[in-house]
């Protein structure tokens, strides 16, 4: 039996506040990002991408890896909120891995000479983005409630192997596209220790906007949810 | 009866199924040939027998025709609803998934025989290592199984599942599909480490795709 009568997540008390952090630490981010980090050495100010650049993709990662839980949470309990959870964060992350895209090919244009290459990082990404509008497309195309959450848990659960597989592309495969900056694995981050913190203050603020989106959006889902479940009755 | 007898047992009812009607097998060979034969046309014979352009075009055949073939057999399991006595078995919805991705195999294997025999005759190729490109081979056709036959169970009582199962499907299998045309163009080439490599990772997709269907696909099946 699905229940209804869950509260909206989180209480009411921290949701305004979740926005005025997130629009706080990103004016911040930006401030740092254009002004206050130095100029790359190598690569002058086009770099500067790398603060949405980097903050996109870690939360298109974040996004999935939480559908991915989510989906869990459903499969194992059976509860609306799990649903709604993984619908908010599957929207998002979709949101943010296109704008990961665009990002990277502003980037491309000026220091590859082209908006698109045929690079494994690059096309692994594009697969996850289709794998995740598949994902909503299969939420679109059912109409019960309780089908459509075990049908997207399903996919959810799956489509969480092509992380591992879009992070590591670059160490696995030639790829033109660097080789990770920050999460390397058994050595410290490749940046300056002002553009390190800039990066930090920028994953922070995007982390922020990304939490704040993401209760509002299971609010919506939630009252969508009510309402479905009050026409059965 | 355990398990694996009845997984078995409806990857036999599916073999028996095929040879009685063997639509879906017939489309999938008829498919694979006819890529085969345009691929000469489309690339030109000399680069049509290029390791890296036969070994490509030849999996992009098996995937399409993968499809069309487990298409057809869901589709003749909602025909008569003989889908719902599987599943309402204890343990049926276990055994439908290993019994389907088992028999897939099984009938990928005939395929992947025939339109690999196809591609050797029509575009002349030389194979430098024939046991790496068998490895590879059945490997890339393991591995293939899994994923379409979880696909297919999300989106069975969908509308437009022709077209959904596809869209969910080709995404999860680009790392497949990188894996099997690389190894088989190395095998193909006479490459055996990288062969061998690419066979290693197609081993370990099939492996994690087969416990993940098997554990998440009876909480999947309406």
């Amino acid at each position: 039996m699905i229940e209804t009568t869950a509260s909206p997540f989180p209480q009411l008390r921290l949701r305004p506040w979740l926005g005025i952090v997130a629009t706080a630490l990103s004016l911040l981010a930006m401030w740092m990002g254009l002004v206050w980090a130095p100029t790359d050495a190598v690569q002058g100010d086009v770099y500067r991408v790398i603060y949405v650049h980097v903050p996109t993709a870690w939360l298109a990662y974040l996004a999935f890896v939480v559908v991915f839980l989510a989906s869990i949470g459903w499969l194992w309990s059976r509860r609306p909120w799990f649903d709604a959870l993984a619908v908010a964060s599957a929207g998002i992350g979709v949101l943010f891995t296109g704008l990961f895209i665009v990002a990277g090919s502003i980037w491309a244009k000026p220091t590859w000479g082209v908006w698109w290459t045929w690079d494994p990082r690059l096309v692994t990404t594009a697969v996850m983005f289709v794998m995740y509008v598949g994902y909503l497309l299969l939420r679109g195309l059912s109409t019960d409630f309780e089908r459509r959450a075990t049908r997207a848990a399903v996919v959810g659960v799956i489509a969480v192997v092509d992380i591992p597989i879009v992070h590591l592309s670059v160490l696995w495969m030639n790829s033109v596209h660097q080789l990770p900056t920050v999460a390397r694995i058994g050595a410290g981050p490749a940046l300056d220790a002002s553009m390190g913190l800039t990066l930090g203050v920028s994953v922070l603020a995007f982390t922020f906007v990304y939490v704040a989106l993401l209760v509002e959006r299971i609010d919506i889902e939630r009252h969508r949810q009510a309402r479905v479940l009050e026409t059965r009755r | 009866m355990s398990a694996p007898q009845r997984a078995l047992l409806i990857a036999a009812r599916e073999l028996f199924a095929e040879r009685a009607h063997p639509d879906g097998l017939a489309a999938a060979l008829t498919f694979t040939g006819m890529l085969v034969l345009l691929e000469s046309l489309a690339f030109g014979p000399g680069r049509a027998r290029e390791p890296d352009v036969a070994s490509g075009v030849f999996w992009i055949a098996i995937l399409f025709a993968a499809m069309l073939m487990t298409q057809r057999s869901f589709d003749r399991e909602l025909e008569d609803d003989a889908i719902d006595a599987v599943i309402a078995l204890p343990g049926g919805r276990d055994a439908l998934f290993a019994g389907k991705a088992f028999a897939l195999g099984l009938l990928m294997v005939i395929v992947g025989v025939a339109g690999g025999a196809l591609s050797i005759f029509l575009l002349d190729l030389e194979i430098a290592l024939p046991g790496h490109l068998a490895f590879v081979v059945l490997l890339g056709l393991v591995a293939l199984a899994p994923v379409i036959v979880v696909n297919n169970v999300v989106a069975l009582r969908v509308r437009a599942r022709v077209a959904v199962v596809p869209i969910l499907s080709f995404p999860m299998l680009v790392p497949q599909l990188i894996a099997a045309s690389q190894g088989s163009a190395a095998a193909l080439a006479g490459d055996a480490a990288v062969a061998l490599s690419w066979g290693a990772l197609l081993a370990a997709f099939a492996f994690v795709y087969a416990v993940l269907g098997l554990t998440i696909v009876p909480a999947a099946i309406e």
